[in-house]
Formats: C-alpha cells, structure tokens, sequence
C-alpha cells in the first residue's frame, strides 16, 4: 500500500506542476478535478485495513465535492461571463516550471528538519503536501485571473489537506469540514462576484464590450 | 581483432576464446536491431490508420520503402560538399554503434563500461551535429530553420536524458548502462515504483522529442515552415535517405529499448526475456501510435515548455532517489 501512497503524493505533485504549465484555464480546472480525485482516493490507500463507513462516506463527499461540484460552478462561472480561456501570467510559463522545480527542491529540503509527531505512513507525504502548497501559492501569486487565484487556492487546500492526512492516524474529519466550507464559500463568492460585475458591465455603455470585460477575470 | 580494438579504445581485455562469442552478439544485435526497427514504425503508422478510420499501409511497408531507397542513386546539389555526403553514412554508423551499447532483450550489451552513459549521449550528439551540419551545407534557408530547431530542442532533451541517467545511476550505483537497464539491473517496480513512474514518463518525452514524433514533431507533415527532422533531410535522396530513414528508426528502437525494461524488468530466462522485450517495443510502439493520433502538433514556442515539464520530472525523481538515500 505504501507503494500506492507514494505514487498518488507524487501523481498530486506532478499535476500541479502541470496546471503551472496549461495555457487554458478550462484546462486547468480539469487537472484540478483529476488531482483531487487522486487526492480523494489516497485515504483509502491509507486505511486499506480498516476503512468504516464513516471514513467512506466523508472520502466520496470529497470526491464528489471536489472533483464535480467545484470544477462545474468554476466552468459554468467562465462560460456564464464568457471570458477568454487563456490565462495572464506575470511570468512566463517557462520560467513558472523552472520556479516549480526550484519550489520541490526547497520543500523537500524543508522537510529534512521538520519532525513531526506519530509515525509517518509514507515518508514522501510531509514534503509532497509542502510541494503542493507552494505550488498552489505560486499559481496564485503568477497568474492574474480571479479564477486563476481561486483554482491557485483550491490547489493549495488540496495540498493542506494531503498535510492533515499525513499528521492524523486517522481521517481528520473536522479539519476537512472546515477546509471544504472554506473551499465551498471562496468558489461561491468567487462565482457571485463575477456574476455580478458581469451584470453591472451589461448595464454599463456599450463601449466596454463583453470580450474586453472577460479579460478582466 | 576485435579484442585489439577494446583495449585500444576502452582499455578493456578480453580473452581470444570470448572473441567469437563477442562477434556472434554483435552481429545478432545487429541483425535483431535492423530487422525490427522498421517494423515498429509500420506498428506506429497502422494504430495512427486504424484510429483515423482507414486501412492503413502494410505493416512492412517501411521494408519495401528502404528497399526501393536502397535501389536508387542519389542526386548531389552543385552546392554540397563531402560534409552532406558523410552526414547520412555517419548517422547510420552512429545508430549502429549504439546499438552496440544497449542490452537487447536477454542479449547482453557487447560493448560495455562504465561511464558509458556519456558515450551513447554524444555518440548521438554526434550525429546530430553531422546532420545539421549536412542541412548547413545545402544553402537552403528553410533546412536550417529545421537544423536550429533541432538543436535547440536537443539541447533540453539531452538535459532531460542525463537528469534520467543520474537518477537512474543512483537507484542502481553503476554508470554503465548495461547495469541499469541489463540483466542484473536492481530496479524494480515493488521498491522504487513513484521514482520510476516519473523516470518512465519523462524518457517518454525524451523518446517523443528525440525521435520528432507528435506533439513535438510531425513526421507526416511536408510544410518546410513546421517540420524538423523531415526538412533537414529534405535535399537527401536514393540511398541517402535510406540511411538517414533507417538511422532515424534504430533511434526510435534505441530509446525504446531503454525504456522497455524500465517497464518490465528482466526474468533471467533468454527466451522469455526476448518476448518480454519484443512485446514491450510493440506496446511502446502502439502507445506511440495512440499519442499520435489522439493530439495534435505543440506550437513551436510550447514545445520548450514540455520539455521542461519533463526535466522537473526527472529533477523530481533525483529528489525522491535522494530523499530516500
């Protein structure tokens, strides 16, 4: 099972680095989705022995929260304001890639002098979660977008939670609660926001027109 | 003779009974090398006809092309020197001798040390160098668009191919390549499975870029603007181009071969072993095919960027080998 493990922690790292080098941001919401069902099926390679129904019903929760509802209201919010795919990065996608390796390196390294309690299932969890973390913050902090940030910030949950995973011996039922109310009500916001500048802008003279606008989020 | 030549070039004795032995495994991995590597690329373009919907070529249809190539005399340009005429006859030697390097299926490399990781990289440096060199020595502006294209993106998959190497060396503590990817080779996919997975799916890459398949070349595609191998061999012609069409495909099975027992690992049973390999070159050809069919060509400024996902990849796997210990 660690075999597994492992592999989902650097499958998780490995889309998020590949979400730092998409262009469209339809694209991204869909590593997005796929990461987090990678991320959704990792508790039960954890408790492989001893899953109860509790544990189940809270990992489909989160699967279905995180890979259906929230990439759907992102991709009903893009086509609602119509805005262009493309992403605006500050920095260019090239150098984003070079900063994402540079970014592994420094959490594994991070992770040498980090001791945490309880025993660690897979020694890969600590500095993959940290990986995703930062890489979570670089997409935030690079890319221009309002949904952009917002997808850089469900990235950087995903990786908080792969953290948790890794302190609690068992799924930390509380700590997911509160992070997915968080998650729940970025998105929501984040959707109501553009909605309604969408609104404003259609009242607004017809000079700004609906393409300008959706360059804007 | 042959035993003179080791200790001259490699420093390496071996005994007079051995030589026999040592030119019957050169010559098998010769014969296995060039009767197979057309038939991967027949492999490739059948799975591309079949998800396009039509029958395709024969699967030997690349045999009956270099044979046809083979028959005809090549045509000079007024403007070319010996450097166009030796790029095609250094292409295909340079094939042949990596194919000297690599364990083939159960066959043991004949040509083995260590460090030679660094002779296949530029054996293969080599080559290109000629061959850009060739398209220079044309005048045609548009072969050396394909030449600087080809050097630029060999430059980051060499990048790529040695950060592979090295994690490939660490996880078997040898830098021969025999050892890595050979009999007794100790990698195995139980132990070291996330750090293979990364290694596998950036010589992927590599194999792809290398080998100018989609997405980073089409190698159907006669627009001199987009292509990169296809223009720089577009003044060759007669039996030319059929060392420079079979240098191409022994590099296609050189990669593969690499690849292939990363993937499956080895039984120690030759006849076993053989199949094993044979059915992986198949599989990766057949991946090939499906990769090809179902995307389309990068553009040309993003074909950087894949390459560099893929050295992350290997750089990611050098952190986990190194995290490890």
């Amino acid at each position: 099972m660690t075999t597994w493990i492992d592999a989902s922690c650097i499958l998780i790292v490995f889309l998020a680095l590949t979400m730092l080098a998409t262009y469209r941001i339809v694209g991204i919401i869909k590593i997005f989705a796929a990461q987090s069902f990678v991320l959704g099926l990792t508790p039960f390679f954890l408790h492989a022995d001893g899953l109860t129904i509790r544990d189940i019903v809270i990992a489909m929760g989160t699967i279905v929260l995180k890979t259906a509802f929230v990439p759907f209201v992102l991709l009903w919010a893009m086509r609602h304001v119509s805005m262009r795919s493309e992403i605006k990065p500050i920095i260019g996608l090239g150098t984003s890639i070079v900063f994402g390796a540079m970014i592994i390196a420094g959490a594994f390294w991070v992770s040498l002098s980090l001791h945490l309690p309880g025993k660690p299932i897979s020694d890969l969890m600590l500095p993959c979660s940290l990986s995703t973390v930062l890489l979570g913050f670089l997409i935030m902090v690079t890319r221009t977008r309002a949904v952009t940030q917002v997808l850089g910030y469900l990235v950087m949950e995903n990786g908080i939670f792969l953290f948790t995973l890794s302190l609690f011996d068992v799924m930390p039922t509380l700590i997911e609660m509160g992070i997915l109310l968080d998650i729940f009500v970025a998105v929501f916001i984040m959707a109501i926001i553009v909605n309604h500048i969408n609104d404003e802008f259609e009242r607004s003279p017809a000079s700004v027109s609906r393409s300008k606008m959706g360059e804007a989020f | 003779m042959v035993s003179d030549v080791y200790l001259f070039i490699f420093n390496i004795s071996i005994s007079v009974e051995n030589e026999m032995m040592m030119l019957i495994l050169i010559i098998l991995h010769w014969l296995i090398a060039l009767l197979l590597s057309p038939f991967l690329l027949g492999v490739i373009s059948k799975v591309k006809a079949f998800f396009a919907g039509r029958v395709g070529p024969s699967l030997f249809q690349p045999y009956y092309d270099l044979s046809k190539l083979f028959q005809k005399s090549a045509v000079y340009s007024q403007t070319t020197t010996w450097v166009f005429r030796a790029a095609p006859v250094v292409a295909l030697a340079s094939a042949l001798l990596l194919v000297l390097v690599i364990p083939l299926g159960g066959l043991d490399a004949p040509l083995k040390f260590q460090g030679d990781i660094f002779l296949v990289a530029y054996i293969l440096a080599l080559a290109r160098f000629f061959m850009i060199a060739a398209s220079f020595d044309t005048g045609f502006s548009m072969e050396a668009m394909g030449a600087s294209r080809e050097a630029f993106f060999a430059c980051l998959s060499e990048l790529v191919l040695f950060m592979n190497f090295i994690t490939l060396a660490l996880l078997t503590r040898s830098i021969s390549l025999s050892q890595m990817i050979g009999a007794d080779s100790p990698l195995s996919w139980s132990h070291l499975g996330p750090t293979l997975l990364l290694v596998v799916a950036s010589l992927f890459v590599v194999l792809l870029a290398e080998n100018c398949r989609i997405p980073i070349d089409d190698p159907d595609t006669h627009l001199e603007l987009t292509m990169i191998h296809e223009v720089m061999i577009l003044d060759h012609s007669g039996v030319d181009l059929a060392y420079m069409t079979y240098a191409a495909a022994l590099k296609f099975l050189i990669f593969a071969t690499v690849l292939v027992p990363i993937l499956s690992g080895w039984t120690g049973v030759f006849i076993k072993d053989m199949s094993i390999y044979i059915t992986g070159l198949l599989g990766l050809a057949i991946v090939v095919g499906i990769v090809e069919s179902s995307m389309a060509r990068l553009r040309l400024n993003r074909v950087r960027n894949l390459l560099l996902i893929a050295f992350v990849l290997a750089f990611f796997g050098f952190i986990v080998t190194m995290w490890r210990g």
